[in-house]
């Protein structure tokens, strides 16, 4: 390390924090998770004027057929009515309509009622054809209205063990113990005090603030690690194509430039995700989100310390093993139009990382898949990530996995090195590896 | 000791020889010319000087010592094809380039300043490069060189792409630099700016140096078979001369190639007897004539 090396890392810096498209960029980004975080609380103000509970009609039969006994279609209706009534935010409201005599005339009567705006819809009894229950038929204009159709069930549900045990003439304690809920609370422990961050055993809500947290990190580190990826081969090749690059290295050792640009791309990468978790812990601090995000169990005390250690470790190791391909990539090709397409395969290997993560490993950490993608080196710095957030890995395996990475680190710095030293000076088409090979040789790296 | 000795360097590139075995010395205070075709391993060259890659056989030395990141600390490189960041200002580039060559920052700057006036336009400082014309990114390329007073300077192709005023402003700035004891290395295509500039000379060709020696010195090895007259009046029957190969018409004389120096004394007579004559010059050979007489020939 000498001043050389540093005064690359200077001049990377500055630049990209110059330029226009990175503050736009990071501007915009930054504005979208705000928005994300504040979407539960925005939600709830739009939703809190809906309150109002909606109107359903039925036909109030005038007499009690006492025929029909416990499940009379009379009887059923007063049941529901009552059921909305006695609740302290109901969701519906139940209008009788008065009965006209003929099923023709209370049609028509409950349709003028839905014309009038006096009822959404309404509810139509027929006997029961399996149960001695009747059949409940709920009519709207609306399509798949289910809310109400879902509350309906809920209600009649209540209403008809209400009936049932009203006639079976069994006390009052007995009942409340018939009807209370059954409470399982899932807890999440180790036996094998493995490196997760399991640790003591994580409630329920515990494991789903580090399933949105794993979420939210893994989409961190494919974001860090491909734009800054591809920020740096971009930033190679247009030295390249400006021809800046054939003064460069006879100013400055190939290795110090590369690693250079490098670490100043970590840098500019760094600052940008530290704005992102600046941004996400300062809107989650905000007082109007404590209570939506915590009605949906996020709760920043809740963040396991040992997993944001963790996810930096793997998010330093992935970059840079990610950033030394893309510098290799960027140093072979000649022109920024073909730079996409040479980019392709590490885009690609990143993408599958992030997939598997993503829709294998979120659900079950602990498949074959996520311990063998967890040792890979391209793919490791996602599924180790994941794995130490939502499962319990051995430490061997988190140790194995870091060292494979730096190894990997290693070998790719060593090798993409050489292939940017040649590469560099190399124009025109892209080359095969037969000619970098040759090139490498004889530029005798 | 010369600060610039190259001795029989040799580079392939797989099955094919891009340099084979060139030698040169370019002293304190001396412009050397390269010249070669396309493709003749001008380029190689240059590049094995500046450690961008390193010969096959042989050897480079710079001021007696060999190849060091300290000596090539000390080198200057104006590339044949422009080479700046585009989105960059001047004065932030030019300070890079010259921190990575050891300057400090303010000298660096104090230098840039100096050059810019030199060239008359200070205003460049902080402009955009892509917001200058191509002779005037052209001098800041030439300021990227020579910013750190390099002892040796690689110029390929410097005057490319410029206009006459800017060719002669450069070619000025270059001298200087030759006479305050730099030793360039200066590779070009124009022949005109080699005779003006340069003391040795090697033609290179398919990789191998051809032609090499002091411009006066290879001149004297081509004949001179060109005879310039200028007369009063029209002279017949100078095709009849012995020795005369081929007469061209020009508007204020005759131009004639004549197989052998001695022919030049009968067409001198026999333009006598007839007018006046205004001018009779046998012209020493062109480095044009003599660069296209050696590759050309050897094309076959």
């Amino acid at each position: 390390m000498n001043s050389s090396f540093w005064t690359v890392v200077g001049f990377t810096v500055k630049n990209k924090f110059r330029g226009k498209a990175f503050l736009i960029t990071t501007l915009i980004i930054a504005l979208i998770i705000s928005i994300g975080i504040n979407l539960p609380y925005i939600i709830s103000q739009f939703t809190s004027g809906d309150d109002e509970a909606k109107s359903i009609g039925y036909i109030a039969h005038q007499q009690q057929d006492t025929d029909e006994g416990a499940f009379g279609e009379a009887r059923i209706a007063s049941m529901l009515s009552s059921y909305y009534e006695a609740q302290e935010t109901p969701d519906l409201k139940l209008v009788p309509i008065a009965d006209t005599g003929s099923a023709e005339g209370n049609e028509e009567a409950l349709k003028q009622a839905i014309e009038a705006e006096a009822v959404k819809g309404y509810i139509q009894f027929t006997p029961g054809t399996v149960l001695p229950f009747p059949d409940v038929v709920y009519k709207s204009e609306k399509l798949m209205d289910t809310n109400v159709t879902r509350s309906l069930e809920t209600a009649l549900q209540a209403v008809k063990t209400e009936a049932v045990l009203q006639n079976s003439g069994i006390s009052q304690e007995q009942r409340t113990l018939l009807l209370s809920e059954v409470n399982v609370s899932t807890v999440q422990i180790t036996t094998s005090e493995g490196a997760g961050s399991v640790g003591q055993g994580k409630s329920a809500s515990e494991q789903a603030m580090d399933m949105g947290l794993v979420y939210v990190i893994l989409i961190l580190l494919f974001m860090a690690i491909m734009i800054t990826g591809q920020l740096i081969a971009s930033e190679i090749t247009a030295e390249k194509s400006s021809r800046v690059m054939e003064i460069l290295i006879t100013s400055v050792s190939p290795l110090k430039s590369m690693f250079g640009k490098i670490f100043g791309m970590f840098l500019v990468g760094l600052t940008q995700v530290l704005v992102y978790v600046g941004i996400i812990v300062l809107n989650m601090a905000l007082p109007h989100n404590a209570e939506p995000l915590s009605d949906l169990n996020i709760r920043l005390a809740d963040i396991n310390p040992v997993l944001l250690v963790y996810a930096l470790v793997f998010y330093l190791a992935g970059y840079f093993l990610f950033a030394t391909l893309f510098a290799a990539v960027g140093s072979i090709v000649s022109r920024t139009e073909d730079l996409g397409q040479a980019v392709l395969p590490i885009t690609m290997i990143s993408l599958a990382g992030f997939y598997i993560c993503m829709f294998g490993g979120l659900s079950n950490p602990d498949s074959m898949l996520m311990k063998v993608a967890s040792l890979i080196p391209l793919f490791s710095p996602y599924a180790m990530t994941v794995r130490l957030g939502l499962s319990d890995p051995a430490m061997w395996e988190v140790w194995t996995s870091i060292i494979l990475l730096l190894i990997a680190i290693y070998v790719a710095g060593w090798i993409s090195a050489r292939i940017y030293r040649a590469g560099v000076l190399m124009y025109g088409k892209r080359p095969s590896l037969k000619e970098l090979r040759k090139a490498m040789k004889a530029y005798k790296v | 000791m010369n600060p610039l000795k190259v001795e029989q360097i040799f580079k392939q590139y797989g099955d094919k020889t891009a340099v084979n075995g060139i030698s040169f010395e370019v002293a304190e205070g001396e412009i050397y010319g390269l010249l070669g075709a396309n493709g003749a391993g001008k380029t190689t060259t240059m590049r094995m000087v500046l450690g961008l890659i390193y010969p096959d056989s042989g050897q480079i030395h710079y001021h007696g010592k060999p190849y060091s990141v300290k000596q090539l600390q000390g080198l200057g490189y104006l590339p044949e094809e422009r080479g700046l960041y585009p989105k960059v200002k001047v004065s932030e580039q030019i300070i890079y380039l010259a921190q990575l060559r050891g300057m400090s920052k303010k000298d660096a700057d104090r230098n840039l300043k100096r050059w810019l006036d030199r060239f008359g336009v200070p205003e460049y400082y902080n402009q955009k490069v892509e917001e200058l014309s191509k002779g005037n990114q052209q001098k800041i390329q030439f300021i990227a060189s020579v910013i750190h007073s390099p002892k040796i300077v690689i110029m390929d192709e410097a005057f490319s792409g410029l206009d006459p005023v800017n060719v002669e402003l450069l070619k000025g700035t270059v001298k200087e630099l030759r006479d305050s004891g730099t030793s360039i290395l200066f590779s070009t295509h124009r022949m005109e700016h080699v005779e003006e500039l340069c003391r040795n000379i090697t033609i290179l060709h398919r990789s191998n140096p051809v032609l090499q020696g002091s411009l006066r010195a290879i001149k004297q090895q081509f004949p001179r078979e060109r005879v310039m007259l200028g007369t009063a009046n029209e002279v017949t029957g100078l095709e009849s001369v012995e020795g005369v190969l081929n007469v061209k018409r020009h508007e204020n004389g005759y131009e004639i190639l004549i197989n052998q120096e001695s022919a030049s004394r009968p067409i001198l007579e026999l333009a006598m007897q007839q007018t006046n004559i205004h001018r009779f010059e046998v012209m020493e050979p062109t480095l044009n004539e003599i660069f296209i007489k050696t590759v050309g020939e050897r094309h076959e």
